[in-house]
């Protein structure tokens, strides 16, 4: 179905299984990719050798064309889901293809495949080739692999973690959550694990190889109490070695889960209108993500369709903030060796100081640019062709303690946890959905809240930004979802606290 | 049909019971697919492929579990589908998943849903080319000199699905599908460039739209939105916009699945047969309608579809259950999931309704938002125009409603009568009373 509008979102709702087609549970593991760890896996696999690639990329470049790339992937995912106390469906998904990506200035042409021969390979690279209409241009003689840092090393593969393993995780949590409180009357736990590995090789004489470890550990928690219900959810995760998912974990998840439930029961209606707001630090970050993150993509920028296209160099916000994206930090969910095109993770400084400084830029916009690509040109699935996107979006820490931060705002709404959010590029106006918060009266926390949009504009929102807490905190989730263009991809985020002096609270009382 | 899919689905039926399995359910799709958008008068993007994908639901020893791969080369199939057994095995047992009884199978209409285009076959590149370059047109020449950018994409497919149980069932369904879409960026005061759209969905290229009128709305609804502000917090009469229906609906919707009520997730568990909302309100899931984009002759279970009325005068009359779940809550299955989803229309325009309410917010455009299932607490953003005496005086953005959907619902007071008929949620625009739309 056509993606209706170039409107992004996010969602990172603990705990709740979207999983219409979902997938395997491989116990055992896959012998044959342990011996998978030295460079060469599509090779030995799949037979995918140098000569073969540059048939295919010459193939792609037969009517011209700036470079031509193709992307290798192979992914397992399993998930196991705990509901009524038993672990009683696990769903498991194989996906296998290669993408092969022609451009020329900002066109692209692209086709793919599933089968890996070489006769669907130049079949899915002639209709890359269409976007171009020039004469044939040659892929290099020569690929050399790209050495990068590994921010996910594993002690040992996800697909070679057994069923049996995994298991009590969620049996665990089940228990744990139950234990916790005689109000809980439902729990759903699920863990999923998914390992991706991608080959990339473009016709410059790139090439390069990665394994993506993906894994959360998630409940979510229906309590009841004189009749009336409450749900609330939490996960952990992100590019973890299986060994992270211990006691600690599901104590920590159940916890939260189990807490945030019984909270609500005392939720009030918080009031409509412009108001201040503080947000607490770490998940609340779905702010930064959706209020400034989408609109410094260089493809918005590129196309002049963000509010952001013409503020480089420019004050965007006080002098205390900076606003990095960074692909390098271990085992974030949005951490990655390298991007989808073959560029190092790096850490991406966008605003400093208060300052823009740099757009999100993948190949194709840093040409535009006439700049180094930031390694953010990301795309969810062979099927996908790349754009520029976020990895983890992150506020740096200021000064400010989080008492001084909400004493700041006197009076307000205080945001504890988000579930999703939105924006509208071009006007640059956002919303996101918070799930639970306080009130601030006196410049203290009182009654909690829940179930309320929150909305604003981005850069208006950046330049209210008056105080930034000392705390920051990196949100350890393994289920944020950034959607764009109709692709989704994992992402992570992290901001101190911080005070908003104003945003619209869609309350119910005027 | 196509006999290389038959023929893989009843070798995975069969290499699923050789491999230990009791029952299983195979379902094969195949999907071709095009998509062309075109930037600045050329093409931006061209994309094209094949695809097929192999479900496998595994019944064994009373286990139960969901395979899917795209990787169909035998020998990795074997290698999967043994490995997949072997672990279902290591779940916890549930006597009550298991494939349907059989006898919901029976009965499935004989009609033809014209669901295929006869005319798909001859779409020849150039026509789709020529399709995309006259809605990017359209667009451009009603922006005028406010454009700042305008994309204009055509996406179009054929699909097959092949399904198949170990009990008895087989279906398979085809179809084609074409839809355009075209978005505008438009020039505004200060930063602010505002994006509108356009978009439609068909089964048949012959009952879409014609691509100029499509480009001219896309530069309509984006000039629309030129000068937007919120205004003072307000109670005031607002009319969901067809097209934007389904979203603010979806939050009623979600408490209507048999795994959100034995979950104990949904606040309607209670409510069958009780008013849920205004008279105004009925919703039908039709599977039957002639090229319908959700029509159907079975569901997901294999279960004959059904047309059923699911809220009737504001009577919640039944829930989407599907065969699972129908056996943990001991009620009898419907269908796991809507078909056509049909509000049926009522006498008046939306021009005359709102010549009626005197001043009012007709809602274009949601902005997150979300609703919990188990209360029924919704609050999303809203974008639109505020209306006066009939005509727009503002076009507000930023805005927010909240409420309850229990409530929500009841202050539905009337039904316009312009189905959206480009989507399976063929629902018109809405008409509430009372609904407080915060702003400044």
């Amino acid at each position: 179905m056509t993606e209706m509008t170039r409107r992004s979102f996010l969602k990172t709702t603990a705990g709740v299984a979207a999983m219409g087609a979902a997938v395997p549970i491989l116990s055992g593991g896959w012998p044959q990719l342990l011996a998978a760890e030295k460079p060469g896996y599509f090779e030995r696999e799949f037979g995918i050798s140098d000569a073969l690639c540059r048939k295919v990329l010459a193939a792609a470049l037969a009517r011209g064309g700036d470079f031509a790339d193709l992307y290798f992937e192979h992914t397992i995912g399993n998930w196991i889901i705990l509901e009524d106390g038993q672990v009683n469906r696990a769903f498991s998904d194989v996906a296998l293809g290669v993408g092969i990506r022609t451009v020329k200035g900002d066109q692209v042409g692209y086709g793919f495949t599933q089968e890996l021969s070489e006769k669907s390979m130049l079949n899915a690279a002639a209709i890359a080739a269409t976007i171009a209409s020039g004469v044939r241009t040659k892929p290099a003689g020569k690929f050399s692999w790209l050495e990068t840092k590994n921010y996910y090393p594993l002690e040992k593969l996800l697909t070679a973690v057994a069923l049996e393993a995994k298991l009590p995780l969620v049996q665990k949590l089940n228990e744990k959550c139950f234990a916790l409180s005689p109000l809980v009357v439902k729990v759903t736990a699920n863990f999923h694990d998914q390992q991706k590995r991608i080959l990339v090789v473009d016709s410059q004489g790139g090439k390069a190889e990665d394994l993506q470890p993906r894994d959360y550990l998630t409940a979510l928690v229906v309590a009841e109490k004189d009749g009336r219900r409450e749900q609330a959810g939490w996960n952990l995760g992100g590019r973890r070695d299986f060994s992270y998912f211990n006691q600690n974990a599901i104590d920590e998840i159940a916890a939260k889960a189990v807490h945030d439930a019984l909270l609500l029961f005392d939720a009030v209606q918080p009031p409509a209108g412009e108001m201040p707001v503080v947000f607490a630090p770490g998940v609340t970050a779905i702010l930064l993500h959706e209020a400034i993150g989408h609109g410094m993509e260089a493809d918005f920028n590129r196309k002049k369709t963000s509010t952001y296209c013409t503020m480089i160099g420019k004050k965007v916000a006080e002098p205390f903030i900076t606003i990095i994206d960074d692909g390098t930090i271990p085992n974030l969910l949005g951490s990655i060796n390298f991007d989808d095109e073959g560029t190092p993770g790096q850490r991406t400084v966008l605003v400093e100081n208060g300052i823009l400084k740099s757009y999100m830029h993948d190949k194709i916009s840093a040409r535009f640019y006439k700049l180094k690509p930031t390694g953010n040109g990301r795309r969810e699935s062979y099927q996908h062709y790349v754009q520029p996107r976020m990895r983890n979006t992150i506020m740096l820490a200021g000064a400010a303690s989080a008492e001084d931060i909400i004493r700041g705002a006197q009076k307000g709404i205080y945001v504890q946890n988000v579930s999703n959010g939105q924006v509208n590029i071009g006007e640059g106006d956002f919303a996101f959905y918070v799930s639970q918060g306080r009130m601030i009266e006196n410049g203290k926390l009182t009654a909690t809240i829940k179930d309320i949009n929150i909305m604003g504009n981005g850069p208006k929102m950046l330049q209210d930004i008056t105080m930034v807490g000392n705390d920051l905190e990196l949100h350890q989730g393994g289920t944020g979802a950034c959607g764009k263009g109709g692709q989704s991809v994992p992402v992570g985020f992290g901001q101190p606290s911080c005070l908003v002096k104003s945003l619209t609270v869609g309350g119910v009382k005027s | 049909m196509n006999k290389e899919m038959q023929d893989l689905v009843a070798w995975v039926i069969k290499a699923t019971k050789s491999a230990g399995a009791d029952h299983c359910k195979v379902n094969l799709d195949s999907n071709r697919s095009v998509e062309i958008s075109y930037r600045d008068r050329r093409p931006e993007n061209i994309k094209e492929a094949s695809t097929k994908a192999l479900n496998i639901e595994i019944y064994a020893n009373g286990r139960f579990s969901l395979q899917s791969t795209s990787d169909l080369r035998k020998g990795a199939l074997q290698d999967f589908i043994a490995n997949a057994v072997a672990a279902t095995k290591l779940l916890a047992e549930d006597p009550l998943r298991t494939l349907p009884d059989p006898t919901y199978y029976e009965g499935r209409a004989e009609v033809d849903l014209e669901l295929v285009d006869p005319a798909y076959k001859s779409f020849s590149p150039e026509a789709r080319h020529e399709m995309v370059k006259s809605l990017e047109k359209a667009c451009l020449r009603q922006g005028g000199d406010k454009v700042v950018s305008v994309t204009a994409q055509e996406q179009d497919g054929a699909q097959e699905s092949l399904q198949m149980t170990s009990n008895g069932f087989f279906g398979y369904a085809q179809g084609t599908t074409y839809s355009v879409f075209a978005e505008m960026t438009a020039k505004d005061e200060g930063d602010r460039r505002p994006n509108g759209y356009s978009y439609a969905v068909a089964v048949a290229r012959k009952d879409l739209p014609g691509t100029e009128a499509i480009g001219i709305e896309a530069a309509q609804r984006t000039l629309a939105m030129l000068g937007a502000k919120k205004i003072k917090t307000e109670t005031l009469p607002v009319i969901v916009e067809n097209q934007n229906v389904g979203r603010i609906f979806g939050g009623l919707m979600a408490a209507m699945f048999g795994r959100s009520i034995q979950q104990k997730r949904s606040f309607l568990a209670d409510k069958k047969g009780q008013p849920v909302a205004s008279k105004h309100l009925t919703l039908i899931d039709d599977p039957f309608i002639k090229g319908g984009l959700g029509s159907r002759l079975f569901d997901g279970d294999g279960f004959s579809a059904k047309k059923r009325t699911m809220i009737e005068a504001g009577i919640l009359k039944e829930f989407f259950i599907d065969w699972y779940y129908s056996r943990k809550l001991g009620v009898e299955p419907t269908s796991g999931s809507a078909a056509n989803l049909v509000i049926p229309p009522g006498p008046r325009s939306v021009k005359e309704i709102m010549k009626d309410l005197g001043r009012g917010i007709l809602i274009t455009g949601f902005i997150g938002g979300n609703s919990n299932p188990t209360t029924g607490d919704t609050s999303i953003g809203i974008s639109g125009q505020l209306f006066a005496k009939g005509e727009p005086v503002q076009a507000v953005a930023e805005m927010n409603i909240a409420d309850n959907h229990l409530k929500f619902w009841n202050k539905l007071i009337e039904v316009a009568n312009d189905p959206f008929l480009y989507s399976s949620r063929r629902f018109p625009s809405l008409v509430f009373e009372n609904i407080v739309v915060s702003g400044l």
